[in-house]
């Protein structure tokens, strides 16, 4: 029993920490519009290897678990990074055309994450992407996006562009089962979690030197208290991510319990936390210039894909878990 | 990262459930008075006949020398079995008392009392906070006299649960009467029967009298009794505490699992004003759900924790945050069986047997005080684990 990253697992968490920082910093928001992972970006990180990271190494992978897969997620999700990435490392390990498999892990071809919206469907990730997909509980759907109508609809999140299209073509492929939702909630809920400690972390280090009153805002309780709530709601969902992935990693047959609880716990802690963050820093805090709001849109998206609040707890109401 | 547990978890789990099963008590509890701790001294005694005696303590001191996992998987066993809570008239002996002597007490103090603790033949008190010291802890000013082989003391101690059922107790007083703050405190161990003790019962908002106040005039304790040296008794009072803050509260945080597990079966029985069932209210399933997804991440805090300290052999600092949480969840429990029951929940005539719900729930104010207040928790996370600048 073991419930934090160890060993080679810190390797790989850092080796995405630095390369993350640089090719996808969230730095990258304040600039020119620049959402989506674009195509020169996509295919640098397929050359490293990162949508690969989970896919088997008969099928050319580097055959690594759920485990190292939600902490390069979470690094992504420091840097507020695009949905297109775990479109895209979802494909990988849902396609079973070898040709369409090894252009998904190069980055050769996009990927776009597809939700069905009532009557339509929400397309997340860059016009470029020629390929969708769709995942659910039972199943992945691979779909063709290539030359299909789409609208793009205004983006409160700068990270990714929000498409909409009243169709979808039938499916390329489908894979079965429910391992390419659990590697999507995991993923998320990472992000999810990332996007949580990056907030604390901005907010303690403004709390060290900025001054008010003649003191260091961290030094006041109304400040110190509200930042010790963070943690308390990070280290909630961070421990509950490393169960949820480990017991992914084990096969253990509660893992999908123990994954709704994790997404519903990095929903609850990302919110919260970029909302106090804000919060915390005062008026700068709602300025353009600031990270702080692109850690909340980004997390209001996240907390809309792969379980929101309402259906996650209607699954977790009854369900029952193993010791 | 790993959920694995080892054969000897596997085996250590499936001998408590089996032992648990066939031993645990049939007859609820007493509430109250001499029947309660009894109950307790007989439930101890049990555990310690049969070989579950001390969990947390070194083999050497007649403990089971467990790891923290172990002990985790027995505070789950307890929980399932429904067995007689561990934080009861013998909690401060078995949590606070025995592991600070095991630590800091001398032979004679250790090879005296450790087996009359694990056996259940003595029962332990605190005498730590006092009226004007509580959460400020080093402003206390209880007053020891240095008389050839005795201190003499005299002063005042709060809020001291089942003081009228303890045998002895973990009392922190100033031996140094020029001393400020942190500094002249001295940790001694004293008989609650001696001479110039006097015990008056604190009626708390549950109706029950289990804390008082404990009045010292000039109580004879020898010096022999003094636990690590003269006048470093804080530095004593921060290890009892840290076993506390270590590992002290693990039952609770798993215990609120299966609490909510028999609130869930409740809300399916229980009628609202309308006729439905309290579970077909959408509202009342998404808080429920919300706090079994809350206790989940309490039980994974928790193993996350204890693997960590089974690894470095030190408690960090993330008991706060377990306790921080655990309290909230505990009152947010209480507050939603409170909307489901209706009026039911407003009948108490003070004997928690009769309405636990309501019992529990006043007393999760008792929890997110007493142990170190939520405030309190939330500056040790500030300073300990963030590291922010201090406020004090």
């Amino acid at each position: 029993m073991y419930l934090a990253p160890d060993g080679d697992e810190i390797a790989v968490a850092e080796a995405a920490a630095a390369y993350l920082a640089e090719v996808l910093p969230i730095a990258r928001l304040h600039a020119a519009p620049a959402p989506d992972l674009a195509p020169d970006a996509r295919q640098q990180l397929g050359e490293m290897g990162w949508f690969a990271l989970a896919v088997s190494e008969t099928q050319g992978g580097s055959g690594l678990s759920a485990v190292e897969h939600a902490l390069f997620f979470r690094e992504l999700g420091r840097q507020c990074g695009p949905v297109d990435v775990l479109a895209q490392c979802l494909a990988a390990n849902a396609s079973a055309d070898a040709e369409q498999r090894k252009a998904v892990m190069s980055g050769d071809c996009g990927v776009a994450l597809v939700i069905a919206d009532g009557t339509g469907w929400r397309i997340l990730g860059h016009r470029d992407a020629g390929l969708g997909l769709i995942v659910s509980h039972t199943e992945a759907q691979i779909v063709d996006l290539a030359g299909l109508a789409t609208e793009v609809r205004p983006a409160l999140d700068p990270a990714n562009s929000l498409r909409f299209a009243a169709a979808m073509p039938p499916a390329l492929a489908t894979a079965p089962g429910e391992h390419i939702w659990q590697l999507g909630q995991l993923g998320t809920s990472a992000m999810l979690v990332g996007l949580a400690e990056a907030a604390l972390d901005l907010i303690v280090d403004y709390a060290k030197v900025r001054e008010t009153f003649g003191r260091k805002i961290g030094s006041w309780q109304a400040v110190r208290h509200a930042c010790a709530d963070m943690a308390v709601r990070l280290e909630a969902a961070r421990a509950q991510l490393w169960y949820a992935a480990a017991a992914i990693k084990e096969g253990r047959s509660d893992a999908a319990v123990h994954l709704d609880a994790a997404k519903h716990q990095a929903n609850a802690a990302a919110l919260a936390n970029a909302d106090a963050n804000i919060q915390l820093h005062g008026g700068i805090g709602v300025t353009d210039e600031h990270d702080a709001h692109l850690l909340l849109k980004h997390a209001m998206l996240l907390s809309r894909l792969f379980g929101t609040k309402r259906v996650l707890l209607g699954r977790l109401l009854h369900a029952g878990l193993e010791d | 990262m790993d959920l694995y547990y080892s054969d000897a978890d596997r085996e250590f789990r499936a001998q408590a459930r089996e032992w648990l099963l066939g031993n645990v008590p049939g007859q609820q509890r007493p509430a109250h008075g001499h029947e309660a701790a009894q109950f307790d001294r007989d439930w101890q005694r049990k555990l310690h006949d049969h070989g579950w005696a001390g969990v947390a303590w070194p083999k050497e001191f007649g403990g089971l020398g467990l790891s923290g996992l172990q002990q985790v998987i027995w505070y789950e066993e307890l929980a399932r079995a429904h067995a007689p809570h561990h934080i009861n008239t013998t909690y401060v002996a078995m949590m606070h008392a025995g592991p600070t002597l095991i630590a800091r007490g001398t032979e004679a103090q250790k090879a005296f009392h450790l087996p009359r603790i694990l056996s259940g033949e003595a029962l332990w008190c605190q005498g730590f906070s006092e009226p004007n010291a509580g959460s400020d802890l080093a402003a206390l000013k209880t007053k020891g006299t240095l008389d050839g082989d005795d201190i003499v003391v005299t002063g005042a101690k709060m809020w001291t649960t089942d003081a009228q059922h303890a045998d002895w107790q973990e009392l922190l007083i100033r031996t140094d009467s020029d001393s400020q703050r942190h500094k002249g405190l001295t940790w001694v161990i004293c008989d609650m029967r001696a001479p110039g003790i006097d015990i008056k019962p604190i009626r708390t908002m549950m109706q029950d009298e289990h804390v008082n106040m404990v009045f010292y005039d000039e109580v004879r304790i020898p010096r022999s009794n003094v636990v690590g040296e003269i006048g470093q008794g804080w530095s004593t009072a921060l290890a009892t505490l840290s076993f506390e803050r270590g590992l002290g509260f693990i039952g609770d945080q798993l215990e609120l699992y299966e609490r909510v597990g028999r609130v869930i079966e409740l809300a399916g029985k229980v009628r609202l004003e309308d006729g439905r069932r309290a579970i077909e209210d959408d509202g009342i399933a998404q808080r429920l759900a919300s706090i079994k997804a809350d206790t989940m991440a309490i039980r994974a805090m928790t193993l996350a924790d204890i693997a960590e300290t089974d690894r470095t052999g030190v408690p960090g600092p993330k008991g706060s945050m377990m306790k921080l949480m655990v309290t909230q969840t505990h009152k947010a429990l209480g507050e939603l069986v409170g909307e489901m029951l209706g009026w039911e929940f407003l009948e108490f005539d003070g004997d928690r047997g009769n309405n636990p719900w309501i019992y529990d729930y006043l007393w999760s104010w008792v929890f997110s005080i007493s142990g170190g207040t939520s405030e309190i928790q939330r500056e040790i996370t500030a300073d300990r684990l963030l590291q922010l600048p201090r406020s004090r």
